[in-house]
């Protein structure tokens, strides 16, 4: 028995060697952890997995970080209780995610009380990260560096749009404030009158009522607010009841699911976003056939944006000294926070030259887009 | 407007007649609530759906399939989660329960199958519109209102004029009674839930056909609002259903085109509490319920 019990001790002393061996001889990147929140089930499961190809895409491309992924359905209740998890029992020293400017908004406090950089690679509604200095960060464009852009050029090619009537998903946090605030000051500063506003709810699927009043109202151009699903059914329930007039959407309907849905209806819808999957740029170009040849539909933005954030926290955890030993943890996240706020001028694999200012959120190009037989189009 | 507004209101509420229809059916054979019934509605849409996109059918040989597919799967759960909690004289409460539980395993299944996502029909069956002065009238409308109408009378009929419709009538009046005059009142449970699933089946596929947004999910609004309406129209009567459906249908498209759209499911419950204050016993209810 004696024996039998030296031998164990020695056993265990030759694994730990061992071990601390490797935690020597494996770099510091892939022992810092890095957590990932994003939709993969419920309301924008579309976006979700999107963003789980580019996830694993980044992942083979030698992209050295141990992730921690957690599926937060949409929900903001789900987003709030996986970051405290994040924070307090993974110990990641910075978060990506989460993908709604919903969820957004309510877990960035968390992660400032728990001081963890938190970087959301889409969430596009304005002031939330300004909110939540100095930890909250968003690779995203807000949506009011990127509307009146899209009104600018919309009006461009409909001079005749005079009196507008906007559809708006109230649920939804972004499409909400780009309905109600972000899109109407866009246009009222450009001359034209808001006739009326008319509402809906994620998840609604009947829009003949609002369509049947929009219609009622005569307006010379339409708006629309909206995420993919409900956006796609009320601009066919729009051209069903024989509404011609050009229509213009918030950023929300982004992905390639939009078109599906909507079909023939979906033609001539212009929008706004960074990214695109036409883009003729070889670089984006090369990344868009990678994808491709993992996914059977084309990267939307939310994988565009996943996969840039992540390079840019891959950058972030190789430059900042982060040490991924537990003891440092907090230095480790104050690393990282100081390297983010630094980010000026970064060559994003995909969307290109991004710069995080004061407030976190991410200065780029926007690109104002347009569905021509059946894809989005970039317009010039 | 508020003609096209009714129209609106029509289209939907026949869809909420046919689900809620089903639940009356159930309800009055054997008095209980089939807790799964937006479930087996959200089936029938799949699966139309998939005999569309695999036998490129029309529309009509996707509502027959439904039809069918949802009458064995309403057997099924009458088999499963029904008869034998029934036959061991379980509580009251205890079928329904096994019902909730019918209904998640059935989302589930759904979701792992034909995956989280909202999908539609594909555009080839883009309906053709009709404008008849101020109405727009798409043909997808008027299969929906003729298949719902077909339908209602079809049920009517076979309640009235069947010998088996005359068993379950019975059947609902007393089972006991019913079995002690040798009906076979096992097998008019069996029937009554075939008959209430196909109805819920074919409203899947109808509503999938017109608001394009068919998902896993799909069942459970739907499933709540069915239920309400069948106690709006009185528990257990099936033309309480039908006008109760209509009637919801037309309160919740007007209350959007009048009032503030995105209040339309409160605002149509307020009204439902409203009306059984008054009529607790439904609209179309007759006296105290068993």
């Amino acid at each position: 028995m004696v024996s039998h019990g030296k031998f164990a001790r020695f056993a265990l002393a030759v694994l730990t060697l061992s071990a601390l061996a490797l935690g020597v001889a494996e770099p510091a990147a892939a022992q810092a952890k890095i957590g990932v929140l994003m939709p993969l089930s419920g309301k924008g499961a579309s976006y979700g997995a999107h963003q789980q190809v580019a996830v694993k895409m980044f992942q083979d491309k030698g992209g050295a970080l141990t992730l921690v992924i957690y599926d937060t359905r949409g929900e903001n209740t789900d987003a709030i209780n996986l970051t405290r998890k994040l924070i307090g029992s993974d110990h990641v020293v910075a978060i990506v995610g989460p993908l709604f400017s919903g969820e957004s908004e309510v877990t960035f406090p968390v992660a400032v009380q728990g001081k963890t950089p938190i970087i959301t690679p889409t969430s596009a509604k304005p002031g939330i990260a300004a909110a939540n200095r100095p930890w909250a960060f968003r690779n995203a464009l807000t949506s009011d560096k990127l509307d009146g852009a899209l009104v600018e050029k919309w009006l461009a090619a409909n001079p005749s749009v005079k009196k507008v009537v906007i559809l708006v998903d109230t649920k939804d946090a972004v499409s909400k404030s780009d309905g109600s605030i972000v899109l109407p000051a866009a246009l009222k500063e450009r001359g034209v009158t808001v006739i009326d506003s008319i509402s809906f709810q994620t998840g609604d699927i009947d829009y003949s009522a609002q369509v049947t009043k929009a219609k009622s109202l005569n307006p010379d151009g339409l708006v629309v607010a909206a995420l993919y699903n409900e956006g796609a059914n009320v601009v066919r329930e729009l051209r069903k009841q024989g509404l011609a007039q050009p229509i213009v959407a918030g950023l929300g309907i982004m992905d390639p699911r939009f078109i599906e849905l909507a079909g023939p209806a979906a033609e001539g819808v212009m929008t706004v976003n960074d990214f695109w999957t036409d883009n003729p740029d070889p670089a984006v170009a090369r990344w868009v056939a990678e994808y491709k040849q993992r996914s059977p539909t084309p990267p939307s933005n939310a994988a565009a944006l996943m996969y840039d954030t992540l390079d840019i926290v891959r950058a972030c955890v190789e430059k900042s000294g982060v040490s991924g030993k537990p003891d440092d943890l907090e230095k480790d996240r104050e690393r990282m926070r100081d390297c983010l706020s630094r980010v000026k001028d970064y060559k994003a694999p995909v969307t290109g030259s991004t710069t995080f200012n004061a407030d976190g959120d991410a200065l780029r190009q926007p690109v104002v887009l347009v569905v021509r037989k059946g894809k989005f189009e970039s317009v010039r | 407007m508020l003609l096209q507004q009714l129209v609106n209101g029509l289209m939907l509420g026949s869809t909420y007649s046919l689900i809620a229809i089903g639940y009356a059916l159930i309800f009055g054979v054997l008095g209980l609530v089939h807790l799964a019934h937006g479930e087996v509605f959200m089936m029938g849409a799949l699966i139309g759906l998939q005999i569309v996109l695999w036998l490129h059918a029309g529309p009509a040989v996707a509502l027959v399939g439904a039809l069918l597919g949802t009458a064995a799967l309403g057997v099924v759960i009458e088999l499963t989660a029904f008869r034998p909690i029934r036959a061991r004289n379980g509580p009251i409460f205890a079928p329904m329960v096994s019902t909730i539980g019918v209904g998640l395993i059935l989302q589930e299944v759904a979701t792992k199958a034909f995956g989280g996502e909202q999908v539609g029909f594909p555009h080839r069956l883009e309906p053709v519109t009709w404008r008849l002065g101020p109405v727009t009238i798409s043909s997808v409308q008027v299969l929906i209102l003729g298949t719902a109408l077909v339908l209602m009378l079809a049920l009517h009929l076979w309640v009235t004029r069947t010998r088996m419709g005359m068993a379950m009538r019975a059947s609902a009046e007393s089972t006991l009674t019913a079995r002690l005059l040798g009906i076979s009142t096992d097998r008019v449970i069996l029937v009554t839930f075939a008959v209430a699933s196909a109805l819920a089946g074919a409203a899947g596929v109808l509503v999938g056909l017109s608001f394009n947004a068919i998902s896993p999910f799909m069942g459970i609004d739907m499933g709540v609002k069915g239920l309400a309406i069948m106690l709006l129209g009185g528990l257990g009567n099936i033309y309480g259903a039908m006008v109760g459906g209509l009637l919801l249908g037309a309160i919740e498209v007007l209350s959007v085109a009048y009032l503030a759209s995105s209040y339309r499911d409160a605002f149509v419950f307020a009204v439902m509490i409203l009306i059984l204050l008054f009529r607790p016993q439904g609209l179309f209810g007759v006296g105290q319920v068993r």
